[in-house]
């Protein structure tokens, strides 16, 4: 079985000046991630609030409105940051039992990237 | 009949039969045995040291997927190589947790600080995911089909008993939380 996934190698060549030119850099820090919550059936209502005020801080009033869209939109994002940060609150939302998951934020749009076919109310 | 947990001065306060004792106990073993990482005779012991585990794949399991999810949706490359990082690390804490609350089990009173209200809570929840998975609960329409199975009478084969089983950690798991929400509420 192949599951080669080792970062490249990373052979550039730094003989030239130091201006920089590759549009590569841009994927830097600074791009913002988002944390996902997915909605799934056996979670309780309540343990989802209790996880994001204890363990984001969040008021009772966040946490229930973040929990109420995962519960009738199927995900909410719920944190952002750096990829490294949310990573971490995705592996402590796993360590909960919620299913978390990250992406890049995409630009203005960010929680309506879904196909919408779901009309349930 | 167990008690709802409750919050009080000395704690969140709960009751179980022995009989209820020794159900949560081989529940809690039976995910600590699912989440046990397999020895592999060529282990690097430092790698595994630092949690790193070359060799992980996602889980062929659906109940493992659910307690060991990627962490990207559409990448299962990065969710591999993220995996190979943490995924050590989380089962080790989750079988932590659930191995705390196996142990509160052999005390007489069951009265939980709140970090043993926070390894019965995410033990509970890791347990009802795994009954969730062999229940085939998809949706909020199954879920509410097999809460109807709430007569112990009724439990006449495997399927029944473990409804009722998943319907019984619910209560608790609900119980606990809502003491732990009083908890929280009382500390501000």
């Amino acid at each position: 079985m192949t599951l080669s996934v080792a970062l490249g190698p990373d052979t550039r060549e730094s003989t030239q000046t130091g201006t920089v030119t590759s549009g590569d850099v841009l994927t830097a820090p600074d791009v913002p991630w988002n944390l996902v919550i997915w909605n799934d059936p056996v979670n309780l209502m309540s343990y989802v609030s209790y996880v994001f005020r204890s363990y984001f801080g969040y008021s009772e009033a966040k946490a229930n409105k973040l929990m109420m869209e995962v519960h009738k939109k199927g995900r909410s994002i719920v944190a952002h940051g750096s990829k490294e940060q949310v990573e971490q609150h995705a592996v402590a939302m796993h360590g909960y039992g919620l299913w978390a998951t990250v992406e890049k934020a995409t630009g203005g749009n960010a929680g309506g990237s879904g196909k919408g076919k779901g009309k349930r109310g | 009949m167990a008690k709802a947990f409750k919050y009080g001065l000395k704690g969140i306060k709960g009751y179980l039969e022995p009989a209820e004792r020794e159900l949560l106990r081989s529940l809690f073993d039976d995910v600590i045995s699912m989440l046990e990482p397999e020895q592999r005779a060529n282990e690097d012991p430092l790698a595994a040291l630092v949690g790193l585990d070359t060799e992980a794949r996602e889980p062929s399991d659906r109940a493992m997927r659910r307690l060991l999810p990627n962490v990207m949706k559409n990448d299962d490359d990065a969710s591999l190589e993220f995996r190979r990082y943490t995924e050590r690390s989380l089962r080790e804490s989750k079988i932590g947790a659930l191995k705390a609350a196996a142990l509160s089990l052999d005390r007489e009173n069951l009265v939980l600080t709140p970090d043993d209200a926070r390894h019965w809570a995410t033990a509970l929840n890791d347990v009802r995911l795994v009954l969730a998975e062999r229940l085939d609960i998809r949706d909020d329409a199954d879920a509410d089909n097999v809460h109807l199975m709430q007569d112990w009478a009724q439990a006449e084969d495997v399927e029944s008993y473990l409804a009722l089983v998943y319907n019984f950690t619910t209560w608790l798991q609900e119980s606990l939380v809502q003491a732990m929400v009083h908890s929280l509420d009382a500390r501000r």
